[in-house]
C-alpha cells in the first residue's frame, strides 16, 4: 500500500484478492444466485461501475429522498465532534464525507474509502466541486482488509455497503480493528420491515417497480434488481447485531427506521 | 423517528440560503469556522447543534447521544425555553437572560453572541435577488409597487383611525374627548369636598346639641 498525499487516492490490499483465490471453491450469494465466493467482489464491482454516474439520483428517485433523512439520522449518531478521524466506508458518492468533514473541521480528517474506484472518483469529483477539501483523504480499500494501523478512527460508518462485503464477520472484525477504543461504528443498511403489509409492499415495490425504475433513469434494470435481491439475502436486524456482537462491539443497538426498511446499528469499541 | 432530522435539515436549508443571499455574511461566518454550538429548548426531545464551517450544519442530538458521546462537547451550550429564544436577536440581552434566569449558558458565550450577531446583521437585497430571476425592470417595478401599496394601504389606515376617533368625539358622539372626562371628574371631587364638609358640619351641629342638652 502506498499512502498518498492528501486528496489523492490509493489502492491497497492485493494479499486479500489472494485470500479470496485460495478459497475460490466456497460459494456465497449475489443477489439470488449462488457464485464463487472470490467473483462475487467483481460482480459487485460491475454493478457499481454501471451505476455510479447515475447513483445519487437513483437514490432520490427511489427513496423518494428519505435517503438523505436516513444518512442524517447516522450522523446524528455518530457523536462526530471537531477534531475527530472519521471512516466513511464504502462511501461512494461521500455524502456522509461532506457532512463530517464540516463537522470535524481543520483538526479532524475524514478519510472516504470504497472498494470501487468508479464510485471513488465520482464522490471525489463531487465533494471537490462543493469545495470540499483538505481534511478529506481518498482511499481505495476493501472492507475485509482495511489498510489502516489499528485503533486508528474515532468514528467508522459504511452505508449502504455491508450487503455487498463477501465475507461480513471478516470485515466486521476489520473495522474493529482500526476503530481506537472509545469509538464507534455505524452501519446503515436496508433491513427487514417490522409490518408484514409494509413487507408485501416493499416487496411489490422492490421486485416489479425498482427495476423499471432503474431501466429507466439509469438505463440499467439488472443492477437495481440485484439491488432488491441483495436487500434480501442480507442478515435482519438481530442477526446482524449478534454478529457485530461477535466482532467484538459493545453496546451493540439497532434504530429501524421508515418500518425497518432500514436500520441503524450502532456498536462501540471499549 | 426521523422528525428531528426532518427539522434540522428545515433549519439548516432555511439559514444556508439565508447566509448566501448576503455576500457580507461569509466574513462574520468566518468568525464561527470551527466553533460549534449546542442549543437545548427545553420543549423539545432532542437539542440543536449548530456547526460552523462555510456553511451551518444542524444535527439533532438526542439525550442518550450526549451520554454516550466519547469526550468533547460544543463550545458553546445554551438551554432555554422555547419563549426566551426570540429574545436571543439581540445579543446584548444574553447577561440579561443569564442574570434573570431564563437562560443556561455553558462554555464560550462569544460563540452565542457571534451566532445572534450573524442572524441579526443579515442584510438581504431581497429586490437584488429576485432581479436574478425576472430582471432587474421587472424586479425594480415589482418591488416599486410592493413597497408604494405598502405606503398607500399605511396612509390609509391611518386616515381610517383619524375619522374613527372624530367620529366618535362629534357633538352627536358616542364617546367622550379626554377633556370632559377630565372635568367630569373634577365635578366629581367638588362634590366630594362639599360632601365631606357638609358631614363634617352636620356632625358638629349634632355635638353641640349634645353638649347643650
Amino acid at each position: 500500500m502506498s499512502v498518498s498525499e492528501n486528496n489523492a487516492t490509493i489502492a491497497a490490499n492485493p494479499s486479500a484478492s489472494q485470500e479470496q483465490t485460495q478459497e475460490s471453491s466456497e460459494k456465497t450469494h449475489f443477489g439470488f444466485q449462488q457464485v464463487d465466493k472470490n467473483a462475487k467482489a467483481s460482480m459487485v464491482a460491475e454493478v457499481f461501475q454501471s451505476v455510479a454516474a447515475k447513483y445519487d439520483i437513483m437514490n432520490d428517485v427511489m427513496s423518494m429522498g428519505i435517503h438523505r433523512l436516513w444518512k442524517r439520522f447516522t450522523i446524528d449518531c455518530s457523536g462526530a465532534r471537531a477534531g475527530h478521524k472519521v471512516l466513511d466506508l464504502a462511501g461512494g458518492t461521500g455524502d456522509l464525507t461532506a457532512k463530517f468533514s464540516r463537522i470535524v473541521g481543520d483538526s479532524g480528517e475524514v478519510v472516504l474509502a470504497d472498494i470501487n474506484d468508479a464510485m471513488l472518483r465520482v464522490g471525489r469529483d463531487k465533494l471537490r466541486d462543493k469545495g470540499i477539501v483538505g481534511n478529506v483523504q481518498y482511499v481505495q480499500a476493501n472492507a475485509e482488509a482495511l489498510p489502516f494501523p489499528d485503533n486508528s478512527f474515532d468514528i467508522i460508518t459504511i452505508a449502504f455497503g455491508l450487503r455487498n462485503v463477501t465475507d461480513k464477520d471478516k470485515a466486521l472484525a476489520s473495522m474493529y480493528r482500526v476503530l481506537k477504543p472509545g469509538g464507534r461504528l455505524l452501519v446503515l443498511e436496508f433491513s427487514k420491515p417490522t409490518s408484514e403489509i409494509l413487507n408485501k409492499v416493499y416487496d411489490a415495490y422492490s421486485f416489479h417497480l425498482l427495476p423499471k425504475i432503474g431501466e429507466l433513469v439509469a438505463k440499467d434494470g439488472d443492477s437495481y434488481k440485484y439491488l432488491a435481491e441483495s436487500i434480501r439475502m442480507h442478515p435482519e436486524q438481530d442477526v446482524l447485531k449478534d454478529m457485530m456482537q461477535d466482532a467484538g462491539f459493545e453496546q451493540v443497538t439497532y434504530h429501524n427506521l421508515t418500518g425497518g426498511i432500514v436500520a441503524l446499528h450502532r456498536g462501540f469499541k471499549f | 423517528m426521523l422528525v428531528g432530522q426532518l427539522l434540522s435539515a428545515g433549519i439548516e436549508f432555511t439559514l444556508n440560503q439565508l447566509v448566501q443571499l448576503d455576500p457580507d455574511c461569509q466574513g462574520r461566518l468566518k468568525k464561527l469556522s470551527n466553533k460549534q454550538l449546542q442549543v437545548t429548548v427545553r420543549e423539545l426531545p432532542w437539542s440543536l447543534l449548530f456547526s460552523f464551517s462555510q456553511q451551518i450544519d444542524v444535527s439533532t442530538l438526542t439525550p442518550s447521544d450526549q451520554e454516550t458521546s466519547t469526550e468533547s462537547t460544543a463550545d458553546c451550550h445554551i438551554t432555554l425555553d422555547l419563549s426566551t429564544l426570540a429574545e436571543l436577536k439581540d445579543s446584548s440581552k444574553i447577561s440579561q437572560l443569564i442574570q434573570q434566569g431564563k437562560l443556561d449558558l455553558a462554555g464560550d458565550i462569544n460563540v452565542a453572541q457571534g451566532f445572534s450577531n450573524l442572524m441579526k446583521e443579515l442584510d438581504i437585497d431581497w429586490e437584488e435577488q429576485l432581479s436574478n430571476y425576472t430582471g432587474d425592470v421587472v424586479a425594480h417595478q415589482t418591488f416599486s409597487s410592493v413597497k408604494s401599496f405598502f405606503n398607500t394601504a399605511q396612509q390609509e389606515i391611518e386616515k381610517l383611525a383619524d375619522q374613527f376617533s372624530t367620529r366618535l368625539t362629534q357633538p352627536d358622539a358616542v364617546a367622550v374627548t379626554p377633556a370632559e372626562v377630565e372635568d367630569f371628574c373634577e365635578h366629581v371631587n367638588t362634590l366630594r369636598s362639599d360632601c365631606d364638609r357638609l358631614e363634617a358640619r352636620i356632625d358638629n351641629l349634632i355635638a353641640s346639641q349634645q353638649d347643650d342638652k
